[in-house]
């Protein structure tokens, strides 16, 4: 109950904080949405722990559910990273382009 | 095509400033236009091939080999080549192979005519390249481009205007030596293979690291499997 306590109180300082950036307009509205959506979906999980042990429990998992979200989370961490090396090359190649009608044009 | 086709002789370069100017002497008594690539080189290799008189283009940051040849293939299409020559800065090919090179093009047998070191009379080699770094990379270039030839990591080559409009080359590193005869197959280029010496020096490429942005065996794997995934 303790832990649940604190881990809500991590997550209710960084949705002021979201909000405040959105207020200062430092944040787009999507990304201020899918804060506050990753968030409000963080604090569920914590809220209803027991309710997701039961349910992974159900599914076959031997883990407790938090231990099942770290699993999720590492695999959505990997994909998140894939996509940036993504974004990255796209952008090299950007910048190769550039470059390229630099060296051409001068 | 006849002998008089407009030729031009691609040279990427970095940091080449002690071997650029022999290389470019070496060419131009064989082909006339000349475009040296200064590749955000930071010695003085800009100057020093200006000397010459040959065309220079320069990147004002390093982006890699193929990105280098790149802007020399569009130049020199952009200029009406009819034949673009890819040649090394670094004094590894044999400027007198190039008519040997430029043979099955001028007698319209092939769109791309590709040096290697592997038929009739091959390079003196590493064993290390021979016999490990070779063989993977014809493996990498079969299972992932379907690719077959002797020679596929072979920087000597010579493409047609044909083949300079249909293979626009996307890899800033060495790999795009893999994407040119990826590119070419899947645009049904016919290529040639003709006999080529490499001489080997300190700054060749090995299976971790080489001179410049985006080099060695592992990278260009990397870089052929990200690309295959953006496909």
């Amino acid at each position: 109950m303790f832990q649940q306590i604190i881990a809500l109180l991590v997550i209710a300082f960084f949705l002021a904080r979201i909000f405040r950036q959105r207020k200062n307009n430092q944040v787009s509205r999507t990304e201020f949405l899918f804060w506050l959506v990753f968030w409000f979906l963080a604090a569920m999980i914590i809220v209803f722990i027991k309710k997701i042990d039961i349910l992974v429990a159900g599914l076959g998992f031997s883990a407790a559910g938090i231990d099942v979200i770290l699993y999720l989370t590492v695999a959505a961490l990997f994909y998140m990273i894939f996509r940036l090396r993504i974004k990255l090359e796209k952008i090299d190649r950007e910048i190769t382009k550039i470059v390229r009608e630099i060296a051409i044009k001068k | 095509m006849n002998i008089d086709t407009k030729i031009f002789c691609i040279i990427p370069s970095y940091n080449e400033q002690d071997r650029i100017k022999k290389t470019i002497l070496d060419v131009k008594k064989i082909i006339k236009n000349i475009v040296v690539i200064d590749d955000g080189s930071s010695d003085k290799i800009y100057e020093r091939a200006k000397e010459t008189g040959v065309t220079v283009l320069r990147h004002v940051i390093n982006r890699g080999q193929g990105a280098a040849l790149q802007t020399g293939n569009k130049f020199a299409y952009d200029n009406g080549a009819e034949i673009a020559v890819h040649f090394d800065a670094d004094g590894q090919f044999l400027a007198n192979e190039i008519p040997r090179l430029l043979k099955p093009l001028l007698r319209n047998e092939c769109d791309i005519s590709l040096g290697s070191r592997f038929i009739e009379g091959a390079s003196k080699m590493p064993w290390t390249k021979k016999y490990i770094l070779f063989p993977i990379a014809r493996l990498v270039n079969y299972v992932l481009l379907g690719v077959k030839l002797t020679d596929p990591q072979s920087g000597f080559r010579a493409l047609n205007r044909k083949a300079m409009e249909n293979i626009v080359i996307e890899q800033d590193g060495s790999a795009h030596c893999s994407e040119i005869l990826y590119k070419a197959n899947i645009n049904k280029l016919k290529i040639k293979e003709a006999p080529m010496t490499v001489i080997y020096n300190e700054y060749g490429q090995s299976l971790f690291k080489g001179k410049g942005r985006k080099k060695g065996g592992i990278q260009i794997i990397k870089d052929l499997l990200l690309a295959k995934i953006m496909q």
